[in-house]
């Protein structure tokens, strides 16, 4: 027998992954096998190793390994503590590192910058560490032991269904976030100038002109928006007080913002000269158009769903 | 009445009786090991036998139900290559009669089962 045949690289490959007190006898027995088998007339050396299959998936049967990273017994505490840690921790991470770059160094494109990375690092360590460390508990912890760190799922522990529509509670903690972060970012960029130009000057993104006319109606829409996504926290449902106020705050700032941009009065426009020095590109009127489309059909969209869900029958 | 199988019920009725199928391995090996038997023989007798077993699965179970001293091993080194046969040990003999007494059970109440349905 070759020390190159087919079957002496499979059995090598296989028994490589066996313990070492078990591996000359199942190369052993291994090769007896794969022999008879050959001998047996009805498949010859390649077909037998083809039906034997993988040799990691062979090793796993001997050593009596599971052939998963994360098994049945860990794997719903693995979930939920990972979708606690990615929802909940990662953006307050994301958000206070921006918002210490931001108080540093006052410039928009850094703490954009700082937010995407922040985000990619911390979110693929958190996942990274997590699954490591289920992957090693699942291996080496007996059963008792998994059941003590990990706890059983008690009946108990499921959660209140608090009259909220399905996956509301984190829409609804969005919009909010959404409505009043809106204020927050068009205030800011206004006093912190966020954007330094080619020629050193700090600039504004929103055309400052505005600032004179009409830039509070939209920012009064942003404020009933949260105002009224934060009564609708309190009544726990759908009212029409509440809807009506709501898109009367979402038309008052989709319309006005919307009719800017397709005017193309929105932006400031030494930003935009700024821009294209250092980018070469300019906005085209169709982009305009299109991103005040979208931002009206938003509008429309959500007046609309909570119009739908106001009228669903209970 | 004539029996309307589409291709998909056969699959489904495959893929089940191979579940079922599946359990008596190890009862089919330890009634069979009492006559010694080499690996690959055994395969052969399982699958004619309609107990439909593949190598990879067949040979570490025989290592396990070694372990777990159901069954004991040799080496034969009489012949031009060494061959390793199995067979039941005295513990695999008194398994094999209680999981055989728990078959006949099952087929039992399978059979009432069934005829109810």
């Amino acid at each position: 027998m070759t020390t190159n045949s087919l079957t002496e690289r499979y059995v090598h490959e296989v028994t490589r992954r066996i313990p070492a007190d078990q591996r000359d006898e199942v190369a052993a027995e291994l090769r007896a096998s794969i022999a008879d088998t050959i001998e047996g007339g009805v498949a010859d050396e390649r077909e037998v190793l083809n039906e034997m299959g993988d040799p990691i998936r062979l090793a796993a049967e001997y050593a009596d390994r599971p052939l998963a990273l994360i098994g049945s017994s860990t794997y719903p505490a693995y979930v939920r503590l990972l979708k606690v840690l990615l929802v909940v921790v990662l953006p307050i991470v994301v958000v206070a590192l921006t918002v210490i770059d931001v108080m540093e160094s006052n410039d928009a494109g850094s703490a954009l910058g700082v937010a995407i990375a922040t985000f990619f690092e911390v979110g693929v360590q958190i996942a990274f560490w997590v699954t490591l460390t289920f992957a090693l508990m699942d291996r080496l912890l007996s059963k008792e032991e998994k059941q003590e760190t990990l706890g059983k799922w008690k009946p108990e522990d499921l959660p209140e269904i608090t009259g909220h529509d399905t996956g509301s509670r984190a829409e609804l903690g969005a919009s909010i976030l959404t409505a009043l972060g809106g204020i927050g970012l068009i205030v800011w960029q206004r006093t912190a100038e966020p954007v330094t130009s080619e020629a050193g000057d700090r600039l504004q993104v929103i055309n400052p002109d505005l600032w004179s006319g009409l830039i509070w109606i939209p920012l009064a829409g942003l404020a009933i928006m949260a105002v009224a996504e934060l009564a609708r926290v309190r009544d726990r449902r759908h009212t029409l007080p509440v809807l009506a106020a709501f898109s009367l705050g979402e038309l008052a700032f989709s319309i006005p913002v919307a009719w800017w941009l397709w005017d193309q009065t929105f932006f400031n426009p030494a930003f935009l000269a700024d821009l294209e020095n250092k980018t070469d590109w300019t906005p085209s009127s169709g982009l305009y158009t299109l991103v005040a489309l979208v931002l009206l059909g938003s509008a429309a969209w959500e007046i609309g769903k909570r119009v739908r869900l106001l009228l669903k029958p209970r | 009445m004539r029996d309307v199988t589409t291709e998909s019920t056969s699959d489904t009725i495959t893929a089940q009786a191979q579940e079922l199928r599946r359990g008596t391995v190890v009862l089919a090996c330890l009634a069979m090991l009492a006559t010694p038997q080499y690996g690959y023989a055994l395969l052969e007798t399982l699958n004619e036998a309609g107990v439909t077993v593949d190598g990879n699965t067949l040979y570490p179970l025989l290592r396990r139900l070694e372990k777990q001293g159901l069954l004991t091993s040799e080496w034969n080194t009489d012949e031009a290559r060494p061959r390793k046969f199995y067979v039941t040990s005295a513990e695999g003999s008194r398994v094999c009669a209680g999981l055989t007494r728990e078959w006949t059970d099952l087929v039992a109440s399978i059979n009432t089962l069934t005829k109810e349905a």
